[in-house]
C-alpha cells in the first residue's frame, strides 16, 4: 500500500500520458483555493485598517 | 481556532493527495487519470454539503429571523461557488481521457452546473438590493427554493441513464479498493477542514463589513 506507484520522476510527471490532466486539475484547484484564502485575508486586513482610521478620526 | 483548523485541513489534505496521486495503485481501466478522484469527489461532496448548510441557515433566518444565519449564507455562497467550479472543472478534465469529451449534457453534470448557477444567483440577488434586510430575506427564500436541486444531483445517476458513473461510496459500503478508498477519505476530511477554516475567514470578513459602524466592531478591531 505504501510503495510509490512510479519508478522515475519522469513517470510521475507523465503518468503514461495522463499527467497533463492530473497535474492541470490539481495545480489550478490549489491555485484557486490559495487565491481565495489570500484575497479574504487581504480584505479583512483592509477593512480593519479602514475601521481603525474611522475610529481614530472619531 | 482558525489557524488550527487550517493547519489540520492542509496537513490532512496533503497526506490524502500525496498518498492518492503518488502511492495508490493505477486503476486497471482508467489508468492514472483516475487520480483526479482525490480532488473531484471531495469537491463534489462539499459543493452539495455547503448548500445543505446554507439551506439550514436560510430556514433559521426565515423562521426565527436569526440575523447571523443570513450572514453565514452570504459568507458560504462564494465558497460554495468556488468548490462547485472546482468539481465541474476537475470532472470536465477527467472526462477528456475517460469519456473522450470534456462536457456532456447528462443529468449529473447539468444538475451540478445548475448548483453552480444557483450559488452565483444567490450572490447576485443579494448584491442587487440596497436594503440589506430585504436582500437577506429574499436570498434565504432563493436558497430554500434551490434545495430541490440537491436530491436531483444525488439521484440523477439512478433516475436517468447518464454518462457519469453511479456513486462508488454509499452508506451500505464502497466499491473502491481500500488502497484507493483510504486516501480518498483522508482527502475528504482534509478538504472539509480547509473549507471550514475558509468559511470562518469569510464570515469574519462579511460580519466586519456589515457591522463596521457598530460599537462592538470598533471595540473588537
Amino acid at each position: 500500500m505504501f510503495d510509490i506507484a512510479f519508478n522515475t520522476f519522469d513517470e510521475i510527471i507523465n503518468m503514461k500520458g495522463h499527467g497533463i490532466y492530473v497535474w492541470l486539475v490539481y495545480s489550478i484547484s490549489i491555485l484557486i483555493i490559495v487565491v481565495s484564502f489570500t484575497i479574504t485575508r487581504m480584505r479583512i486586513k483592509n477593512i480593519c485598517k479602514r475601521i481603525n482610521i474611522n475610529n481614530a478620526s472619531g | 481556532m482558525y489557524p488550527y483548523l487550517l493547519f489540520i485541513g492542509i496537513t490532512t489534505l496533503m497526506i490524502g493527495w500525496i498518498w492518492g496521486v503518488l502511492y495508490a495503485p493505477e486503476d486497471f481501466q482508467q489508468g492514472n487519470s483516475y487520480r483526479i478522484i482525490f480532488l473531484h469527489v471531495p469537491a463534489s461532496i462539499f459543493a452539495q454539503t455547503i448548500y445543505y448548510f446554507m439551506s439550514i441557515c436560510a430556514l433559521m433566518h426565515i423562521v426565527w429571523r436569526v440575523k447571523l444565519a443570513a450572514y453565514l449564507i452570504k459568507s458560504a455562497a462564494p465558497i460554495g461557488a468556488m468548490i462547485t467550479f472546482i468539481a465541474l472543472f476537475s470532472g470536465s478534465i477527467w472526462g477528456i481521457p475517460t469519456w473522450g469529451t470534456w462536457w456532456q449534457w447528462d443529468a449529473r453534470i447539468t444538475s451540478t452546473l445548475i448548483l453552480f448557477i444557483m450559488y452565483l444567483g444567490i450572490l447576485t440577488l443579494h448584491g442587487s438590493f440596497s436594503n440589506l434586510e430585504k436582500a437577506d430575506r429574499l436570498m434565504s427564500i432563493l436558497v430554500i427554493v434551490g434545495v430541490v436541486n440537491l436530491p436531483i444531483i444525488k439521484k440523477s445517476v439512478d433516475w436517468w441513464s447518464t454518462l457519469h458513473q453511479p456513486a462508488s461510496i454509499s452508506t451500505s459500503g464502497s466499491s473502491i479498493d481500500p488502497s484507493m478508498l483510504m486516501p480518498l477519505l483522508i482527502s475528504i476530511v482534509g478538504l472539509g477542514f480547509t473549507l471550514i477554516s475558509l468559511g470562518i475567514l469569510s464570515s469574519r470578513l462579511y460580519i466586519l463589513n456589515r457591522e463596521k459602524n457598530k460599537k462592538w466592531v470598533l471595540e473588537h478591531v
